[in-house]
């Protein structure tokens, strides 16, 4: 009864926020389910036959959406948290919207899914996974992100290995090679991801490769740049063997909202922590060509980590370094957001003209001035809040669907 | 003109954008023509006397902490740069680096980790986490930054501090005070980067350098610092 109560309660507010269009009600519905029944993430996942956790500090949600992909394919059905709301409340509204209430009372309470793919941030990983009981976990990587919140880098890994010591040793593990640490704490066997040889890359066109595990070999084919877009395909592709779904080449995979979109006048790509946003610049900073701009927009607030002192970890130096304009220093760039200043700072301090930097902290006033004569692309690159908020701009001028639509 | 920077155990004590303050130091004296290189003081290596112009010691995490705190006394490192500071030679501590070089460390359990006794302070381990922006009043006039610690700082009697919370907690959230000054060496527990947006900081910590090494007639030409000026104003006002 009280199930029933939290996912009636849950798919109300969710009903609400949509109507009006609050939000993506990615979040909203599972925090005060939740707050009705604390089981109710155990009890819903308990329906669903497959489990899989993602977790890590880059590639979550790249990861999950080519493994859902793979498992499209072979038409199996998925349930997973989309939206990059990666605690406990989004998977919980996830679960609500896929519970039928009419069919609480079926042995599969309404959830006819074959797969549950659960991306799950690296700190909520502890709590939230035992209550998944999940058949296979992908480890992806750790590094420096939001630190204000998390803690040190040492103290998320000594969690994971206390939380995966407790784990039903049939639970399959795959570890990235720099986790290695891992493998003392837990009672079954872990497993590395496949290998990769022979990359190769078209711009932002894609990236192709051969990937091979035991003695199988694929050749993948995705329309996604970046290398670490080929490490986050080989996680999730290696998953996919393990789980026995049918590894096809990928070339219709279509990359999550903002990780990296393609837009009629430029490219997203998101950044939100040094790691994250080197990659990102070491994958565009050749591509740049010289009538392309640069908009880069950082905010303080919660979902972005409040400390913004990640840009001194980050390499902008890459920018200027690897693009065909080196010398020039004048690439145009705009800087936004609540902390567009301090963005400039660090601009500045990695070498470019002072004056080739315009700060302007409205977002939207700042994505009109950098499109204004715009002859080339404009290269978008949004922390998390920023991006969300890029999403509505986008959605106002037509360009885009509304955000909860995704 | 030549400098060197001396980034003690920059290897292990890096964490939350530290490396930002020897970005800044770096650019502020090469837009001067001045001649600055970095050096990496770490578990294997010797710092030998007049070899280094200005020091920078960061944060890390507690068990790299505890690895450099040992090699600190062990190697006498930590007594080398003692000495160098006496003579008047600029350092700048952040947070774990402002705790190793205070008397001592009091963990909540164990023995007292020894610390250099270049800050005339000692911290101890507590359960608060102190993290959010941070605004002082110094004598290089207000200073922003980010903290994020749960070691709280006191200072001994004689002891200067850096300077006087705005907003924020500081040494230990309990007293109005944040971070050192002794000599021409600086602690503090502010991330931020610091340097970068406290341009006035950098440069004090530059002609400090330089007067050490040239003489007390060196000088610093002044440089066009809006955007970073900018910067500091803005977050200032957001945060107070």
């Amino acid at each position: 009864m009280r199930l029933y109560l939290a996912i009636l309660l849950g798919k109300l507010i969710s009903f609400i926020s949509r109507t009006l269009k609050i939000g993506g009600g990615s979040a909203a519905p599972g925090l005060y389910a939740l707050k009705i029944e604390p089981d109710l993430v155990e009890k819903l996942a308990g329906f669903i036959p497959k489990n899989v956790i993602i977790t890590g500090t880059n590639g979550k949600t790249t990861t999950a959406r080519i493994l859902a992909h793979l498992a499209k394919e072979a038409g199996l059905k998925i349930i997973r948290n989309p939206t990059g709301s990666n605690l406990e409340r989004g998977i919980a509204s996830a679960l609500i919207s896929g519970a039928k209430l009419n069919h609480l009372n079926h042995p599969e309470g309404g959830l006819r899914w074959h797969l549950g793919v659960w991306e799950l941030d690296e700190f909520a990983f502890n709590e939230v996974a035992p209550k998944l009981k999940p058949d296979l976990i992908l480890f992806l990587n750790v590094s420096r992100d939001q630190l204000d919140r998390y803690g040190e880098i040492d103290k998320v890994v000594d969690r994971w290995c206390k939380t995966i010591s407790k784990l039903n040793p049939k639970t399959i593990i795959l570890i990235n090679p720099d986790l290695a640490k891992l493998k003392n704490y837990f009672k079954g066997e872990t497993k590395e991801f496949g290998k990769v040889k022979n990359i190769k890359t078209d711009g932002l066109n894609g990236t192709s490769f051969e990937f091979q595990i035991s003695n199988f070999k694929f050749q993948i084919s995705m329309p996604v740049p970046g290398m670490y877009n080929v490490l986050n395909a080989t996680a999730a592709i290696t998953a996919a063997y393990y789980l026995n779904i049918p590894i096809t080449p990928l070339n219709n995979f279509q990359p999550a909202f903002g990780r990296f979109e393609k837009l009629p006048f430029g490219y997203i790509f998101l950044i939100k922590n040094p790691a994250g946003a080197t990659q990102v610049f070491e994958t565009i900073a050749p591509l740049i060509k010289p009538n392309d701009r640069l908009l880069l927009a950082l905010n303080d607030n919660l979902a972005d980590g409040t400390d913004v002192s990640w840009i001194w970890d980050a390499v902008f130096e890459i920018l200027l370094q690897k693009s065909s304009r080196a010398k020039s220093r004048d690439l145009s760039l705009y800087v936004s957001g609540n902390r567009a200043h301090d963005l400039a700072v660090r601009l500045k301090y990695a070498g470019f003209e002072p004056d080739a930097i315009e700060v302007e902290p409205s977002l939207k006033k700042a994505l009109k001035r950098s499109r204004e004569g715009l002859k080339g692309k404009l290269f978008i690159l949004p922390t998390y809040t920023c991006m969300l908020e890029l999403q509505q701009i986008l959605a106002k001028m037509g360009i885009k669907k509304h955000y909860w639509r995704e | 003109m030549k400098l060197i920077i001396g980034y003690l155990y920059g290897d292990y004590m890096n964490i939350y954008g530290d490396t930002g303050n020897i970005i800044a130091l770096q650019r502020r004296a090469e837009w001067r023509g001045i001649d600055i290189r970095v050096k990496v003081k770490s578990l294997k290596s010797k710092i030998k006397k007049k070899e280094v112009d200005i020091f920078f010691f960061g944060g890390g995490q507690d068990q790299q902490q505890e690895l450099v705190s040992r090699d600190l006394v062990l190697s006498i490192k930590g007594k080398t740069v003692k000495q160098e500071i006496e003579r008047g030679v600029p350092l700048l501590a952040i947070c774990g680096g402002y705790q190793l070089l205070g008397k001592y460390y009091k963990p909540h359990k164990g023995p007292r980790l020894q610390g250099v006794g270049l800050f005339p302070a000692y911290t101890a381990a507590s359960d608060q986490r102190m993290i959010g922006n941070i605004v002082i009043d110094s004598r290089f006039g207000k200073l922003v930054g980010f903290e994020n610690h749960s070691g709280k700082t006191y200072l001994e009697k004689n002891a200067k501090s850096l300077g006087k919370i705005i907003t924020g907690f500081g040494n230990n959230g309990e007293d109005g005070t944040e971070g050192c000054i002794y000599k021409n060496a600086v602690g503090c527990y502010m991330h931020g980067s610091l340097l970068p947006k406290n341009p006035q900081l950098a440069d004090w910590l530059l002609l400090k350098a330089l007067e050490v090494k040239y003489g007390p007639q060196a000088k610093l030409k002044s440089l066009d610092d809006n955007i970073e000026l900018k910067a500091h104003n803005i977050a200032i006002h957001r945060f107070t």
